[in-house]
């Protein structure tokens, strides 16, 4: 990569030197997987600048969150990373969670590492679909939307939704699960082990594949810490980072899972981690369902969980005082609903880190709302990836950090 | 790569030999309007109104938690007590089906189970009024949807399941299936 920048330089420097080749990828482009827009300057079939545009699929989510009720911007995160959305209404309830101060049951919290890790393996299946898709290997794409949809068909069962599902509750979670979802559950992890060779023999080893990706898009562990990546795309140079293991929530630290790293760097390791990512995934939910069965019975939303309808504002709590004159409670206090304060709590994505920054002044809807979401970061990490690669490289890269722009643009 | 493997592409053949298995294993698609997949109970499909067989009317009791709770703001509510009963009386009960984003926050909190979203899920419109539901039309969509159904009907979110007795409005707690 360097050389080739070495070369492009010398010819910038020589007498021949003409204006770059300037070609606008999207922001309708198959393979930008939503409504991302890249410049792209170009020297002959090398890409000299990559500046991508951000921005066309703002919501402005954030804003909307301060003039609604905690319960009721739940559902705004659903649209973030839509492919994942029960982990970003876990993220969320973690993070509100955290500001009040409440404990929640541990089947509930079974429920959520459960729910969190299917959108994980749903996720990371519709990224190995729509990445293989855009290098061109087609029978993935079926076959990984074939076991999506069984994933989706349990999320139907589970919550009524299949894509938005809105199942986490503050302080716990909507309803418990039947015994068909568990068996269902269960049918599904002693099955899944055996789709990943699937996919694996179609593209492992394919020629074509690893032409396509190895040695393409590199970026050292180093560079990428810098860069702020997280999640497989930093795993994936060889960092072993993974929240569920350097900052255990919900029920993580009880379970045997191995955090998946590989060294390389490149489009193809990134690839593998995911892969494997989804095998430990699948042990999870695993364990998670031998896990669930102990607490048979117990209930799956906190005692003092607030009520789904949260009043706006303050209110107002008669006190003890004496009316001068009449000698009764005439007296209200403002008491908050959420206590005051500011906390930052973030949840390993399927995407990488996603982190809530929730400021709360006391009333029922937060006074600011942040979303970490490592979609942003990873599209700023696209030009350190792509500048010095071929211009057909560039669907692998931005393939290979998987972004989604809900969640970039929020 | 071995030169053997260069040669015979190998991977290539593997890769055909297991796409040529699945070309006579069953297919997974469904034949979409001939053929319907089933839903899970409790999906979030179309909104109604119960009609409670035991009065041909509908439950709800304008307490308004709906429409609070809405994050769409997408129903509309108005009720007034009657002077004489001093009884809430639902005037007007519309539902824009068009705002819409069914997170089903609605049906988790009517203390009464009077709303809910229906399994169905076909349903479009010409124009805007359409998809515009008053209470007739939602109490229509009831009758159309429940014919479809087993009976004794019962939505799952009517009482949830693994949340504590103490935590549900009394007629949740006694609900049953229709």
């Amino acid at each position: 990569m360097a050389q080739t920048l070495e070369i492009i330089q010398k010819q910038k420097d020589s007498e021949q030197w003409d204006e770059p080749y300037l070609v606008n990828m999207g922001p309708q482009h198959p393979a930008t997987h939503g409504v991302l827009r890249l410049f792209l300057e170009l020297d002959g079939e090398t890409i000299v600048r990559c500046d991508p545009r951000i921005g066309y699929l703002h919501r402005g989510v954030e804003k909307l969150s301060e003039h609604r009720t905690y319960s009721q911007a739940m559902v705004l995160t659903d649209r973030l990373d839509y492919i994942a959305s029960a982990a970003n209404n876990v993220g969320y309830c973690l993070a509100v969670e955290k500001l009040m101060g409440l404990e929640v049951p541990r089947r509930a919290q079974i429920i959520r590492v459960i729910v969190c890790e299917m959108a994980r393996i749903a996720s990371h299946l519709l990224w190995l679909a729509t990445h293989a898709l855009d290098i061109g290997a087609m029978t993935v794409f079926l076959y990984c939307f074939r076991d999506r949809e069984w994933l989706l068909d349990i999320f139907e069962e589970i919550c009524g939704a299949r894509l938005t599902v809105s199942y986490p509750r503050i302080g716990g979670v909507r309803l418990d699960f039947n015994q068909k979802i568990i068996d269902e559950l269960y049918r599904f992890t002693e099955e899944f082990p055996h789709r990943i060779p699937e996919y694996e023999t179609l593209i492992d080893v394919n020629r074509i594949w690893l032409k396509r990706t190895k040695g393409v898009g590199v970026i050292s562990g180093e560079e990428a810490v810098n860069l702020g990546l997280t999640g497989p795309s930093l795993r994936g140079s060889g960092v072993r980072y993974d929240l569920r293991r350097a900052r255990p929530y919900l029920i993580y630290d009880e379970l045997d899972f191995e955090v998946a790293v590989e060294f390389e760097g490149d489009v193809y390791s990134r690839y593998r981690v995911r892969m494997k990512e989804m095998r430990e995934a699948n042990k999870i939910i695993r364990q998670c369902l031998d896990k669930l069965a102990e607490c048979e019975g117990e209930p799956v939303i906190a005692e003092d969980a607030p009520d789904l309808v949260i009043p706006y504002g303050k209110i107002k709590r008669p006190e003890p005082a004496l009316h001068p004159k009449r000698g009764y409670l005439v007296k209200g206090v403002e008491v908050p609903i959420v206590p005051e304060g500011e906390v930052y709590f973030a949840i390993e994505a399927p995407k990488g880190e996603l982190g809530y920054y929730i400021v709360s002044d006391g009333t029922g809807h937060p006074w600011r709302v942040r979303i970490r979401a490592p979609s942003f970061v990873h599209i700023s990490a696209l030009p350190a990836l792509s500048e010095g690669q071929m211009v057909a490289d560039i669907i692998a890269v931005i393939g290979s950090v998987d972004i989604v722009l809900g969640e970039c643009d929020r | 790569m071995g030169l053997v493997k260069t040669v015979f592409l190998t991977e290539i053949l593997k890769g055909l030999s297991l796409t040529l298995r699945k070309l006579f294993a069953k297919p997974v698609t469904i034949q979409y309007p001939e053929e319907k997949k089933p839903l899970a109970p409790g999906f979030r499909g179309r909104h109604a109104l119960v009609r409670d067989p035991a009065t041909g009317k509908d439950r709800c009791v304008g307490c308004y938690r709906c429409a609070q709770v809405c994050p769409a703001q997408c129903i509309y509510i108005e009720a007034e007590r009657d002077p004489e009963t001093k009884a809430r009386i639902v005037k007007k009960y519309d539902i824009d089906a068009l705002r819409c984003i069914f997170c089903g926050y609605c049906e988790e909190v009517c203390p009464v189970n009077a709303i809910v979203l229906t399994e169905f899920y076909e349903y479009s419109g010409y124009r805007r009024e359409d998809l515009y539901f008053d209470r007739e039309k939602l109490l229509k969509n009831w009758d159309e949807f429940i014919v479809t159904q087993k009976r004794p009907y019962f939505n799952p979110f009517w009482r949830p399941r693994g949340v504590p007795e103490r935590k549900l409005p009394a007629a949740k707690r006694r609900a049953e299936g229709i």
